[in-house]
């Protein structure tokens, strides 16, 4: 195949109905789909010739004695064979290709998009509705487009062999022109109650195994604690239900494989009769009647395809309603601004009266962490506030030019990417110093036991909650933004370790623009500047040691003690 | 990290359950396959009568009504009976896959702790996921399928055989050619779609990470290294998609060239036979149309070969549960219960996850009844496994770790040698790894002890200070969200409940608002009154509120002794505290800092 997967630039979707996003895709790959149902018309046709050949056959040859049409025949039917053979490999080929083509393109565009939306993404949809669209939808979407060759095909295919049963015999033709229709209309109600059931089947089946991937997950918990009959019986009760979800969904099938002989064995049965008396009169040879049959029998292959177009169209249109949901998306707040900020460069949250200096290790502490963490994705201009512009360099955030490469603002809900261990932390750019910002983060231990080309799995789950942190940390700190907003970096790290980490990290910032967000004595001690925020707002700003004597709510605050100890402590 | 440590089944014990599965099943299989064999004997009474009604046309006979009648019969049986048939082996189907996930779930259930803690979930979740839906599809579809698919091939090779014997023999010289087609085929498909499917999975993790880190990604500028990685994940897909391609451009038209081969020898060698007069038209169509109905079955039985082969392996991992030797071996008599004061003790302890790398080197410590201990230390120092070890999890690689009555120092039992309910009995281990499972909060508590009463339950609860749910409400994945405090919460309230007389908890208010944390462990201390408590914190405050602190740094325990006697040691921990409490510069050893007794002021 000369095209190539996957597109260097899979272009704009169009996203304005779930039908249209189908054309889009189609419009893009019109060349294999077309050529694909060429093919497959092709393949059908050879298909459909055999009954004739056979016909034709048995009576210039067997019938009549004559080996040298027999020879001849025989050999025809062998062509035929391989026609069919090429052709329905060419047709497969075609349709494998624009099923992955319209799979790839979809998940590069839904990629495209969720990169756009970045923190927006998961505040205007749930990761789940994302994530169903790489599990399952492209698929639909991938099924959809291949089934259009078959499909076309079919109801080419159809069209013809009735013209051909026509032109044999008209009474057993009328009996195919009325019987195709007849038997799409009745076998349709029959596909209801099958859908329906295995679409629950299929929802039990989901959800059993969820609860099996739960057990699992937390299975050291389980064995830890107890509960293994317990749960072992809860899982079997669910089991059972799966079953006899499926056994209802059995007998529903069983009903269409049962149909799939009967209604086409009826036409089958009025062709034949009608042939037969035919026959008698004169008007057709007992080779034309096998040919008749032949039709017949051969018919049953493109009304079942046509069943399955309908039903993988149908499942299509509805994943690609789900993609376009997530095209539809706009990313927020808008705008990106092209002014250089004033040097040196202050970062200012009016709403909240913080000033974080130019070059310096700020630190905030706040009583509560939602004010924190409001005011760091207000200082990365995740969320706006009207008439409170935050300013660097006197200049809105809105208006700034390249905002995300200056300011990084490091939450704990960031997520380690996969790949290998220092190339995931360097963000893939070699010129970043990793190994000071691991040894920074304190993570030396980590990069030492599993080494440094290590693959990260998804999110770093094999990591424990502290190593991950600690990583994350690495991440940040090798990035080296000009301003770097830390919430809560060490917040699952050891004293030890944080302290380590403390000491090390105002070395490493040293003159950069930095401000952690924390409650922790540790981190606090060793910031230049520490900034206290209550009901938020800033209320007093000093070093650590002077708000520890000078403000009662920041050493409440902050020291983890309750009163009682803190007014010993004072004493 | 991800290795593979659970065993996989052999090609032997796969083989012997697979017949025990079919010895368990066999009537209601032969039942399926019985009424299988009808339906297909049914459709090919069908060609023949068709022959039959051919000479009667040939030979101008009116008869043909009853043949048609026939044919309507014949066809009218084959369609009920093919519904029978399928519903039946369906039903067997479901069955038998029920039983294969349920054994699977309670076989992981039974694995050995030590494993549990080891193995890591990821192995463990794709043969729970992905290997128990691939053994679905092939007991749903392809042992169905390629069993009728046998059943009407087998059944078609007989009815040539009955219409002319002579005009089977260019069905069986073309089997050669099925089989190097088949051979060929199989040597290449199993591994060409396992590998398909990897990268299949490689793309849609890709999708899901970029959905799942989109902030991350937009944070550090990732954008077009995400869009680089799809399109590379795209690249890899469809060069494995080419080759399966490839193999199916091979197999399949093959396999439409060889059945083409025998229908029309099949023709050319009847229709010699009736030139000659050893066949009648009649049977020379008959057999025609029996070969080029072979077709669909013979296609179908091919193509799900290599599910089958695929099958086999996901049953081989299912199995390979099974084999993890276990890690203790309850000696019989051994009790405990009788122990009303016990003393845990660790004698000499060295613990090693990697041969010749010890982490913890000779450890000793003794537990008083009742206290309150803390293990304070950086991180990667054995914190944890010391903390297992104390809990019976793993056992020490020389040393040991006993419980006895206090007092009686000659009736000593390992912890490892105790039953598994005898020991949950006496030691309980809470991790900073929190789980909610996916059902009531109830059955979150009580999988500690499942007698427990609602009142019980709800003790325990308040015990913790409970803010979230009630018992009945639906928590974990797609149920009512839990903070991570909460988690912790819930875990502490299950170990209430279960009530062993020694607790280690690692790490475990760790996500708890650090205010909430201490309130919570002191409440929980009321609560906890008497009992024996580990606590491995990184919160200083924890080892303040403890009658004893053990700093273990590097696998060795380096101080020891009350809070204050650290402080008046002067060593880490003491520098430690007065740099986290606020206190002067860490070089002024002669203050003793503010935390002097807090239950004292």
């Amino acid at each position: 195949m000369k095209d190539a997967l996957p597109t260097v630039d899979p272009g704009d979707p169009d996203h304005r109905s779930p039908g249209r996003y189908l054309w889009w895709l189609a419009r893009h790959q019109s060349g294999p789909l077309l050529r694909g149902i060429g093919w497959g018309v092709l393949w059908m046709a050879s298909l459909a010739l055999i009954p004739p050949t056979i016909g034709r056959a048995i009576d210039a040859g067997v019938a009549a004695r004559d080996v040298g049409a027999l020879s001849i025949w025989s050999a025809v039917l062998l062509g035929l064979f391989g026609l069919q053979a090429a052709a329905g490999a060419m047709r497969h080929r075609r349709a494998v290709f624009c099923w992955l083509s319209a799979a790839y393109r979809t998940v590069q565009v839904v990629t495209r998009q969720a990169t756009r939306l970045g923190a927006a993404l998961s505040r205007r949809i749930s990761a789940g509705e994302v994530v169903s669209v790489g599990v399952s939808d492209v698929e639909h979407i991938g099924s959809a487009l291949e089934v259009v060759i078959r499909g076309t095909a079919s109801v080419v295919m159809i069209m013809v062999v009735i013209a051909l049963m026509l032109a044999t015999d008209l009474g057993a033709g009328l009996a195919a022109l009325a019987g195709v229709p007849v038997i799409l209309l009745v076998g349709a109600p029959l596909l209801g109650p099958y859908r329906r059931r295995t679409r629950r089947l299929r929802e039990l089946i989901g959800e059993l195994n969820t609860r099996a991937t739960d057990i699992v997950a937390g299975l050291r918990v389980l064995r830890g604690v107890g509960g293994e009959k317990l749960f072992a019986a809860r899982y079997r009760e669910q089991s059972q239900r799966v079953r006899r979800a499926g056994v209802d969904a059995a007998r529903a099938e069983s009903m269409l494989a049962g149909a799939e002989v009967l209604l086409p064995g009826l036409l089958t049965v009025a062709v034949v009769w009608l042939g037969t008396r035919s026959a008698l009169a004169g008007a057709m040879s007992p080779g034309e009647l096998v040919t008749v049959y032949g039709y017949a029998v051969f018919l049953v292959i493109p009304m079942a395809t046509l069943a399955e177009a309908a039903d993988s169209l149908t499942k299509g249109h509805v994943a690609a309603s789900r993609v376009v949901a997530v095209l539809a998306l706009e990313p927020e707040p808008e705008g990106e601004g092209d002014r250089e900020p004033a040097r040196p460069a202050d970062l200012v949250d009016p709403l909240s009266g913080l000033v974080v200096r130019h070059g310096r290790l700020t630190a905030l502490a706040a009583a509560s962490a939602a004010d924190a963490r409001a005011i760091a994705d207000r200082l990365g201009r995740y969320t706006e506030v009207e008439g409170a512009d935050v300013t660097y360099g006197g200049v809105p955030l809105r208006d700034l030019a390249r905002l995300r490469e200056r300011i990084i603002v490091a939450v704990n809900e960031d997520v380690l990417l996969s790949g290998p261990l220092t190339a995931t932390l360097a963000c893939g750019d070699p010129a970043r110093d990793v190994d000071a910002a691991i040894a920074t983060a304190s993570a030396e231990d980590i990069v030492a036991e599993v080494g440094r080309d290590a693959h990260v799995v998804e999110a770093g789950r094999e990591f424990s909650g502290g190593q991950q942190q600690r990583l994350r940390l690495a991440r940040a700190l090798a990035a080296d933004p000009e301003v770097l907003v830390l919430v809560e970096p060490t917040s699952a790290v050891d004293a030890h370790t944080e302290a380590r980490i403390a000491d090390r990290l105002r070395r490493m910032r040293a003159g950069r623009t930095t401000l952690v967000c924390t409650t922790s004595p540790l981190l606090l001690d060793r910031a230049e500047h520490v900034v206290f925020v209550e009901d938020g707002t800033v209320v007093a700003e000093g070093t650590h040691r002077d708000l520890l004597d000078a403000e009662p709510r920041y050493a409440e605050a902050v020291t983890r003690n309750e009163t009682a100890d803190r007014a010993h402590g004072t004493a | 990290m991800g290795a593979q440590i659970l065993p996989v089944a052999s090609p032997r014990r796969v083989r012997a359950y697979a017949r025990r599965l079919t010895l368990r099943h066999s009537r209601a299989l032969a039942g399926a396959l019985t009424l299988h064999a009808l339906a297909a004997a049914a459709g090919l009474i069908v060609p023949r009568l068709l022959g039959d009604l051919v000479e009667d046309v040939a030979d101008g006979r009116a008869a043909a009504g009853g043949v048609v009648a026939a044919i309507a019969a014949f066809l009218l049986a084959q369609g009920v009976l093919q519904r029978q048939a399928f519903y039946a082996s369906a039903r067997l189907g479901e069955r038998v896959l029920a039983e294969l996930r349920e054994e699977f779930v309670e076989r992981v259930l039974a694995l050995p702790l030590s494993v549990v803690e080891r193995a890591g979930t990821g192995d463990l979740v794709s043969r729970t996921s992905r290997d128990v839906g691939n053994l679905a599809g092939v007991v749903r579809f392809a042992v169905p399928d390629a069993l009728i698919s046998l059943v009407i091939v087998a059944f078609t090779a007989g009815a040539v055989a009955l219409a002319g014997p002579l005009l089977v023999l260019p069905g069986l010289a073309v089997i050669p050619l099925y089989w190097l087609f088949s051979r060929w085929y199989l040597a290449r498909a199993r591994d060409g779609y396992l590998r398909e499917s990897e990268a299949w999975a490689a793309l849609t993790d890709g999708l899901a990470e970029t959905v799942a880190g989109a902030r991350t990604i937009e944070a550090f500028g990732l954008q077009e290294q995400r869009h680089r990685r799809t399109d590379a994940d795209i690249a890899a897909s469809w060069a494995r998609e080419r080759y399966t391609l490839h193999l199916r451009t091979v197999f399949v038209p093959g396999v439409t060239v060889c059945l083409g081969l025998q229908v029309s020898a099949t023709l050319l060698v009847g229709g010699i036979g009736h030139i000659h007069g050893w066949a009648s038209l009649g049977q020379v169509t008959a057999a025609v149309l029996y070969v080029q109905q072979l077709a669909g079955p013979l296609e179908r039985l091919l193509s799900r070969l290599d599910e089958l082969q695929i099958g086999g392996a996901s049953l081989a991992r299912l199995l390979g549960v099974d084999e993890v030797p276990p890690d203790r071996a309850p000696s019989a008599g051994v009790v405990s219960t009788g122990f009303t004061r016990p003393v845990l003790e660790a004698r000499d302890v060295r613990y090693a996850y990697r041969a010749g790398r010890d982490v913890l080197h000779g450890v000793d410590l003794t537990l008083r009844p009742g206290e309150r201990l803390a293990i304070v230390g950086p991180s990667g120092a054995g914190k944890s496994t010391l903390g297992r070890l104390l809990a019976g999890v793993h056992n020490p690689r020389t040393g040991t770790v006993t419980v006895r009555e206090d007092g009686a120092a000659d009736h000593r039992v390992s912890l490892t040698d105790l039953p598994l309910d005898e020991l949950r009995g006496q030691v309980a281990l809470l991790t900073q790894e929190q789980h909610v499972f996916r059902g009531t909060l109830r059955d979150n508590l009580i999988m500690a002890r499942p007698d427990a009463t609602d009142e019980q339950a709800r003790a325990a609860l308040e015990a913790v200070r409970w803010d979230g749910p009630d018992l009945d409400a639906v928590v974990g994945s797609g149920g009512a969200p839990l903070s991570p405090a909460q988690a912790q919460q819930l875990a502490l309230a299950r170990l209430v409940l279960a009530d062993p007389h020694t607790l280690v908890l690692d790490e475990a208010t760790s996500l708890l608002d650090p205010r909430a944390a201490r309130r919570l462990e002191r409440s929980l201390a009321a609560v906890l009154h008497g009992r024996t408590v580990v606590a491995i914190a990184h919160r200083l405050h924890t080892a303040h509120d403890a009658d004893r602190v053990a700093v273990v740094e590097d696998g060795r325990i380096t101080e020891f002794g009350s809070h204050h006697e650290l402080l008046r040691a002067g060593g880490s921990y003491a520098a430690l505290w007065r740099s986290w409490h606020g206190a002067d510069d860490e070089a002024s050893p002669g203050r003793t800092g503010p935390g002097v007794s807090p239950d004292g002021s």
